[in-house]
């Protein structure tokens, strides 16, 4: 009687994945859709904070009939200078090793209540995560509409409790040359740092973002945590934060370091202040393809009544 | 080396990668849809960069070959010299005209004008326009001797093109250095060869 031998790389028939099973498979993910299934097979490691998801969309800010911009323009069309220069380096280059969950952000200077938190457990520290659609116009004069994921910045204020002499507040990302070559070099004053005023900060609309398209945010786009300030240009919104700090005095800010001329402290949006070398009257509108068109800039980017108070009586041109 | 210098002062071979270069970061991108979600810009962009590194190298071409002056790959490559020039200008007509499409036709053009960084480089594609124009061996033989001062104009153009580049973008000085720092010290080693070489030549009648 011949009894085959079954060696230890053979495996039984039994343990086949029948066929229909395996095409299946391959269907389903093809349903799943290519963002989906991304995000959905992303190792843990190039992602940012998982807490919190799915939260729900706030009905304040719905932004009604307005098309969001495609999760492939969000995630692909990026400017985020630790990760190379070019508008398609920081997908490839932010995705190559750099860990993004666990992430400590620290809260400090001028408040009660100075403290580290893992993100995952700030999110729940702050009672979760909602969804909020937001216009987002670059200096450069390009827009996109994104629905973020995250919290209001007024929530962690209110757990930080800053001091009366806190004025301003300073935002600092990352700073690890060991794995961002471009922080090796000496052509920007790493780390990249950014500002409010506390007034602005409080304000319902200043938001940290964990979240884009109701998933963790992708490393690109400045995970685990960010600013977003949707009524001045996206340059304010400082990636991958790793310091939060109350502070005194105007804080210095990265761009403004580089070109004060150029870009400004408030950097609100604004239609009527060109900057030195483009017209800010217009925008180009992302993900529309090659005829896309552009549009007419809204005066704080359509945040106005929002935000307009904050200005009263500042001369916009001065303080751009 | 001999065949390598061959093949290297072909005209086949300079049209092949002055094309090949247009084909490769713009036209196969166009048709397989890799130009990104600004594929205008994308385009604006990459003409420009094409434009700007192919007239720095026709630069790089004249000092290197004084340096060099027994190096035949050198000798082959100076031979593509006119046609570099004209390619640097074709390519910085495309750009031009990304630049007219990306802000949306005549209206946006004129309103562009009002910038110092648009006259940088409208000027120095203007320049680029004339040398061009004033390429062919007919107008070589015409200006006879002014043909030579004329095109000295070159080194004003890259000077205003380099200065266009580097303003361009948040930082973009940390691209167009790669291409300044280069020239400028290839440009001053030809000076001393030269100053040396006339020194000797004096040395040598005076003794």
């Amino acid at each position: 009687m011949y009894l085959p031998k079954r060696r230890s790389w053979e495996l039984p028939d039994s343990a086949l994945t029948p066929e229909g099973h395996y095409l299946q498979r391959r269907e389903f993910l093809r349903t799943l859709g290519l963002g989906l299934a991304a995000t959905a097979l992303l190792p843990a490691s190039l992602r940012g904070a998982s807490s919190g998801f799915p939260g729900s969309l706030n009905p304040s800010f719905k932004l009604d009939g307005v098309k969001l911009t495609p999760l492939e323009s969000v995630t692909g069309y990026n400017n985020f200078y630790e990760w190379g220069l070019s508008k398609d380096a920081p997908s490839k280059l932010a995705n190559q090793g750099w860990k993004t969950e666990p992430w400590t952000i620290e809260i400090g200077g001028l408040c009660e209540k100075p403290a580290k938190f893992e993100v995952n457990d700030l999110i729940k520290a702050l009672g979760g995560i909602e969804q909020r659609n937001y216009r987002h116009r670059c200096v450069e004069a390009w827009s996109m509409v994104v629905p973020w994921d995250g919290f209001p910045l007024a929530k962690l204020i209110a757990l930080a409790q800053p001091k009366a002499e806190a004025k301003f507040i300073q935002f600092t990302s990352f700073f690890d040359p060991k794995i961002c070559e471009a922080q090796r070099s000496k052509n920007y004053p790493w780390p990249y740092t950014e500002g409010l005023t506390i007034a602005e900060a409080t304000n319902e609309l200043a938001f940290l973002a964990t979240g884009i398209y109701g998933k963790p945010l992708r490393n690109q786009n400045g995970a685990p945590i960010r600013l977003v300030a949707p009524w001045k240009y996206g340059f304010k919104g400082a990636k991958s934060l790793a310091k939060i700090d109350f502070v005194a005095a105007q804080p210095k800010t990265l761009w403004n370091e580089m070109a004060p001329d150029e870009y400004g402290f408030y950097a609100n949006v604004n239609p009527e202040v060109d900057h030195p070398r483009w017209s800010q009257a217009n925008e180009r509108i992302i993900g529309g393809g090659f005829f896309a068109g552009k549009k007419p800039t809204l005066k704080f980017n359509g945040y106005e009544k929002e935000v307009g108070s904050l200005y009263a009586g500042l001369d916009l041109r001065k303080n751009f | 080396m001999t065949v390598l210098a061959r093949i290297l002062g072909h005209k086949l071979f300079a049209l092949a990668i002055l094309i090949g270069v247009g084909v490769w970061l713009l036209v196969i991108p166009a048709l397989t849809d890799q130009l990104g979600a600004n594929p205008l810009e994308k385009l604006l962009h990459q003409t420009g960069e094409i434009a700007i590194w192919t007239l720095g190298s026709v630069l790089a071409l004249t000092p290197l070959r004084t340096l060099f002056p027994r190096s035949r790959v050198i000798g082959a490559l100076n031979r593509h010299r006119r046609y570099l020039g004209v390619t640097a200008c074709l390519y910085g007509l495309l750009h031009f005209t990304c630049h007219f499409l990306y802000e949306g036709g005549w209206d946006g053009l004129l309103k562009s004008f009002s910038k110092p960084f648009i006259w940088l480089g409208f000027s120095g594609l203007t320049i680029l326009v004339i040398l061009a124009l004033t390429s062919n061996n007919w107008s070589a033989r015409k200006l006879g001797r002014n043909w030579k001062r004329l095109h000295r104009l070159a080194y004003l153009a890259a000077a205003l093109l380099l200065l266009h580049q580097s303003i361009a973008g948040k930082g973009h000085w940390h691209i167009a250095r790669w291409i300044v720092f280069p020239l400028v010290t290839l440009q001053l080693a030809r000076f001393v060869k030269n100053w040396l070489s006339r020194r000797r030549l004096a040395d040598a009648t005076a003794s």
